[in-house]
């Protein structure tokens, strides 16, 4: 391979770089001869002895060259023979290419053709186009949509993912709901003031008016006491949904829970007790002490903001559509809508129907309270709409073919709020909250909360596909979490609300106690259940708490009524304490990056938006 | 940094009192420090900017560090501090740039290190269990392997000039750490004791040996590049580069032979034999001894198997350095060269104190964890160093409702406005912090060793808790399903970003996003 050449001397051969290179030196010229004596024709000198050079290629992979080059031996050819010997070598050169400092396609082939190599790449580089896209400018964003998904926490977005993937006849884990597509995604600290596990008032208080508060309470700061009226008064924040209100945009709230619950009420009410949602379940004292109850404040919403803020003109809330009929109805039979399912459907002790002073209020609104009202509804030319669907919260999203007049999904009330809003040039400001999560993990039934997730995730894509992504903030994000885990160590592809099949198995894999144990489980909470094809949760509260393990294996823990089972048994599973995510697309959607308060997130829409700027404008 | 919050803060001052409208916001809220600290942070994050290219680049990993880990160990760690808790930040999530990472092996749901670190270093993902190599792999088979390696950003670091640097707080030759420089079919073959026959016959190198050979091998697999193979390489692991042989053993053995390896090689007299000026060394005062601006290359293997849990370091026999030490020494010899360099840094022992069921090591060995990235900021400049924060998976580990803030959160839960524990339906009082699976409660007591819980077999359940001290280093909470040891988990983990190129963590991505961000900073392939 080394191939041997001879040249009689000077090289500079060769257009090679020189990074380890000495250039090879001539040889020394051989001694001259002495001079003859005077006057004698002396002798010639004997002639130089000849320096000669070997030089031999080196391949690619040389020791001394590792990129190849020459080796350029060098000596004085001593034996005048013409050829240098190895003997007569002083002098061993090297002259390298440069080494190579990146490796080309054909090294790189196996990373370059394979598909999660491309599909990795490209993401990177579509981050060039979400940074280049940034908007950076305060008040950018002419709408914003919040949406809650209350109790989704990081597993709950993992196992609903892999859930709605395998409906579509994927394996799952490559799947992505529709926020998982957001460009940016920041992590939310969500304890509240005095609890180290938060609850829903407290942390949509955070979201809403970007102030930590207690648990408990709702759109007041960590002065108040929970619980005593008296303590409110003076300590009221102000949302988020009030400054838009104020601003001049239309604003709407959604939910799947109750209107009158704690993320929701966090929007528009001040109330030292998130339980006070109607006046029934309010002490007197508090009632004396003047507080008002949350189903009342928010069809005096409109009064009351305005009674608050000395000089503002507003129109109220455009869109309020969810569950809670209880709390606005008063406890007469006479009241109950055409579809209840309570023989006296309200609890209002104090005699008001407050269904009827909100449409005395807005003679231009529509009160709607099922499926076929809210399929009439043209958004287009309707003012305002008030729909509560049901007496409580509305259905799981699974059971919602066995509600009684039938109701809306969250997509639907989604698509249709945003068609309303979006009737006012100035904007509008919509919070979406997808309540039951929540209420299917507190049920300790992965189905349920998994199946609601991915209702909300088609929500979101309805909003995104109904909203101009550079005018629009649109903000994901969680209250909280649940202690709702994904054990090892299923293979890809296995059912996530399965047993346990391990890589390579096609049998459960058997914990120590030799039971099959399920993918999903709970660390408190009611427990197992196996209810079959009940698609209602709470099915669960019909029986005690069980802890610890049961004998899965010939139960299909697949079905809608199974329930996974449990370590500490409580009356209802808990949250969670740990981060959440929170996922942003539009104006403004890069400030969530980071691990940050909760309460950051009431910053970020007001940059995006302008609130508080475009609110202090119309103040005289 | 102070003086920068201060001018921000004047002018946010500036921008409200120059504001000529009446105020809408109640003071009661705009004097929360909750809202100055907020509206402070969002305005600080509208004045980032970006860099593109970093000269060096240090990814972190921390083995098994889900959300709920970080969010335990950040409360632990304010609570040492004599703090709440809850409002404490660890060193990486000041970090600005953030996102979500989807975990999950080509073949596996819930991932393994190997199938997730080959994944971060090599830019795709892979199958659970093997090494450096791609999804063609049969796991375990030899054979298969030929043809399907990948290579990995050290390897790409290295031949591009770069320094290199491996540290770990587990065996160097761990699943973590091997997937930096090795291929493997099977992560298990850490040394050649551990690799059935016909794997040998067919002529695969051990892992072990693959970090001595590392240069020669690279050199041979990419004809035409000259390396110098890796700067730095710290962590344990000595029984695989140690011939069964006691004559063998270190000073300070543990076990009557230290060394795993049947085939009489040393690889620590190999290693030295290449790199005559290199230093190797085995214990804390030789690490202490080690000059960062003279020393060219350097080996530690401070332990026969894995480092000792950071709880633990003070019963190590001859002592060695916490990964914090480990990482400074790292940096200040990596830097010596003038282009730049590449160092992987795991702390290998949240993922093992998890399995053993054990929160009170998980969080500490995060603390710790924490303490090293602060020690990479401190001997760093953020403008050249693009620094990554990542967990490989997460642990079935929860926070459970309803302790009040500043509850102990090793401690049993106690809710808002009470002081004893609150009780379960079983009138059993419980912790904040359990585990879905595993091995279930002890009681240790002062035990720092999380790996005491293999003695005795997994107990499954409740337990009545009332009269023990949960905080205890040796407690283990009790879990749901008993299992050898406690399991990975299968939701995303985060990924913290600093420096020029941490822009590129957005989203919610494919855990082999990683490979391509640092790619991006070092410009290490040809687009």
């Amino acid at each position: 391979m080394n191939k041997t050449l001879q040249i009689a001397i000077t090289l500079a051969l060769i257009g090679m770089t020189s990074a380890c290179i000495n250039d090879a030196e001539n040889g020394s010229n051989g001694i001259n001869g002495n001079d003859g004596s005077v006057g004698e024709k002396g002798v010639a000198g004997s002639p130089g002895e000849n320096s000669l050079l070997n030089q031999t290629v080196l391949a690619i992979g040389d020791k001394n060259c590792p990129n190849g080059g020459l080796k350029i031996a060098s000596g004085i050819d001593k034996n005048r023979s013409g050829v240098l010997d190895s003997d007569e070598i002083n002098k061993n050169e090297f002259v390298c290419k440069t080494t190579r400092t990146k490796l080309n396609d054909h090294e790189l082939i196996n990373n370059k053709n394979n598909t999660w190599y491309v599909e990795a790449a490209k993401r990177v580089k579509d981050n060039d186009e979400n940074i280049s896209n940034i908007i950076k400018k305060a008040g950018s964003a002419k709408n914003i949509i919040l949406f809650v998904g209350d109790g989704m926490g990081i597993s709950t977005v993992t196992a609903a993912r892999i859930l709605e993937g395998q409906q579509k006849g994927m394996m799952g884990e490559e799947n992505q709901l529709s926020f998982g597509k957001f460009p940016f995604a920041g992590l939310a600290k969500t304890y509240n003031v005095d609890a180290q596990t938060p609850d829903s008032a407290g942390t949509m208080t955070a979201i809403i008016t970007g102030v930590k508060t207690d648990a408990g309470v709702i759109g007041v700061d960590e002065d108040v006491v929970r619980g005593d009226c008296s303590t409110a008064a003076g300590n009221e924040l102000v949302t988020a949904l009030e400054l838009a209100e104020i601003a001049g945009k239309s604003t709407g709230i959604v939910t799947t829970a109750r209107i009158t619950h704690a993320t929701p009420a966090a929007t528009y009410a001040k109330s030292a007790e998130r339980n006070w949602e109607d006046v029934s379940d309010m002490p007197a004292q508090a009632i004396t002490d003047g507080c008002e109850d949350i189903a009342s404040q928010l069809v005096n919403f409109k009064a009351n903001l305005e009674s608050r803020h000395a000089g503002i003109n507003i129109d109220g809330i455009e869109v309020a559509m969810g569950g809670g009929r209880r709390h606005f109805l008063p406890k007469d039979v006479a009241a109950n809508s055409p579809d209840a399912s309570s023989s006296i459907e309200g609890d209002r002790t104090d005699g008001r129907n407050l269904v009827t002073e909100w449409k005395n209020t807005y003679p231009n609104g529509v009160y709607v309270y099922d499926q076929a009202g809210f399929d009439a509804i043209n958004p287009e030319n309707t003012e305002r709409v008030f729909a509560l669907f049901n007496e409580s919260h509305m259905q799981y999203e699974a059971d919602r073919q066995n509600d009684i007049a039938g109701e809306p999904s969250l997509t639907e009330m989604t698509e249709k709020s945003i068609a309303l809003l979006d009737n006012n040039k100035k904007g509008f400001f919509l919070m979406v909250e997808s309540g039951r999560i929540d209420h299917a993990h507190h049920a300790g039934s992965a189905n349920g909360a998994l199946t609601e997730t991915i209702e909300f995730s088609n929500a979101i894509q309805a909003a995104v596909e109904n909203t101009n992504p550079k005018d629009t903030l649109i903000i994901v994000t969680a209250d909280h979490g649940h202690v709702f885990t994904i054990a090892g160590y299923p293979k890809r592809g296995n059912p996530i609300l399965g047993k346990v099949v391990g890589v390579g198995k096609t049998e459960p894999s058997l914990a120590a106690d030799n039971m099959p144990y399920t993918t999903l489980g709970y660390t408190n909470g009611r427990g197992f259940r196996d209810l079959g094809s009940e698609t209602n949760a709470d099915a669960t509260y019909a029986t005690d708490a069980v802890s610890g393990r049961v004998d899965l294996s010939s139960i299909d823990t697949e079905s809608p009524g199974f329930h996974q089972e449990t370590l500490v048994p409580r009356s209802s599973e808990t949250h969670s304490g740990e981060d959440v995510g929170v996922y942003a697309t539009g104006p403004g959607a890069h400030l969530v990056t980071g691990t940050n308060e909760q309460n950051m997130i009431f910053h970020v829409m007001n940059h995006a938006a302008a609130l508080v700027e475009k609110a202090e404008a119309t103040l005289p | 940094m102070k003086t920068q919050y201060l001018s921000l803060s004047a002018a946010v001052a500036i921008a409200l009192s120059s504001n000529s409208y009446a105020q809408i916001l109640p003071e009661t809220q705009t004097n929360s420090d909750w809202y100055v600290k907020a509206q402070q942070k969002t305005s600080e994050k509208l004045h980032l900017k970006n860099r593109y290219k970093a000269k060096n680049v240090i990814l972190f990993v921390g083995d098994g560090m889900g959300v709920s880990t970080l969010t335990a160990s950040r409360i632990l760690e304010g609570q040492l501090a004599g703090q709440t808790g809850e409002e404490n930040v660890l060193s990486f999530e000041n970090f600005p740039h953030t996102a979500l990472v989807k975990t999950y092996n080509v073949d596996a749901q819930t991932p393994d290190s190997a199938g997730t670190m080959t994944a971060m270093m090599s830019g795709l993902k892979t199958d659970a269990g093997v090494i450096g190599v791609d999804e063609d792999v049969q796991r375990g088979d030899c054979a298969s392997a030929q043809g399907n390696e990948v290579a990995t950003a050290l390897d790409l670091a290295e031949i591009a000039g770069f320094s290199t640097g491996v540290v770990s707080t587990a065996r160097i030759t761990h699943a973590t750490p091997a997937a930096t420089y090795a291929k493997s079919a099977e992560r298990n073959w850490e040394d050649i004791s551990d690799m059935p026959a016909e794997a040998v016959t067919a002529g695969c190198e051990d892992i072990a040996s693959q970090l001595v050979n590392y240069e020669s091998n690279l050199e041979a697999r990419y004809p035409g590049v000259d390396v110098d193979g890796i700067e730095v390489v710290m962590g344990g692991g000595r029984r695989h580069f140690l011939p069964k042989d006691a004559t063998a053993n270190s000073t300070d053995a543990v076990s009557s032979i230290e060394g795993d390896r049947t085939d009489n090689r040393n690889l620590v007299a190999e290693w030295q034999a290449t790199y005559p000026d290199g230093k190797y060394v085995m214990d804390q005062s030789g690490f202490d001894a080690i000059d960062t601006e003279k020393a060219k290359h350097i080996f530690a293997l401070f332990n026969e198997s894995h480092m000792q849990y950071e709880a633990n370091r003070p019963n190590d026999i001859a002592g060695e350095p916490s990964l914090s030490e480990m990482t400074e020494k790292a940096i200040k010899v990596l830097d010596n060269n003038k282009k730049g360099f590449f160092l992987m840094v795991e702390s290998g022992r949240i993922d093992h104190a998890h399995h053993a069921g054990n929160a009170y090591n998980a969080l500490q060995d995060t603390i710790e964890f924490s303490n090293a990235v602060k020690a990479a900021l401190e001997n760093t400049n953020p403008e050249e160093t693009l620094i990554l924060v990542t967990a490989d998976h997460s642990h079935v580990f929860t926070i459970a409702g309803y302790p009040k803030r500043g509850n102990p959160i090793l401690g049993e839960v106690v809710s808002v406005g009470e002081t004893d524990p609150a009780l379960a339906a079983d009138g059993l009082p419980y912790t904040t912090l359990g585990y879905a699976n595993g091995r279930g409660f002890r009681d240790l007591g002062t035990e720092t060793n999380a790996d005491a819980t293999y003695d005795t077999d997994p107990v499954a359940g409740r337990q009545d808790i009332s009269g023990i001290d949960t905080t205890q280093p040796g407690f283990h909470q009790e879990t749901l399903v008993p299992r050898g040891s406690e399991t990975h988990a299968g939701e995303d983990v985060t990924l913290h970003a600093n420096g020029p190129g941490a822009q590129y963590a957005q989203g919610v991505v494919e855990q082999s996003v990683i490979f391509h961000i640092i790619d991006q900073a070092m410009s290490l392939t040809e687009k």
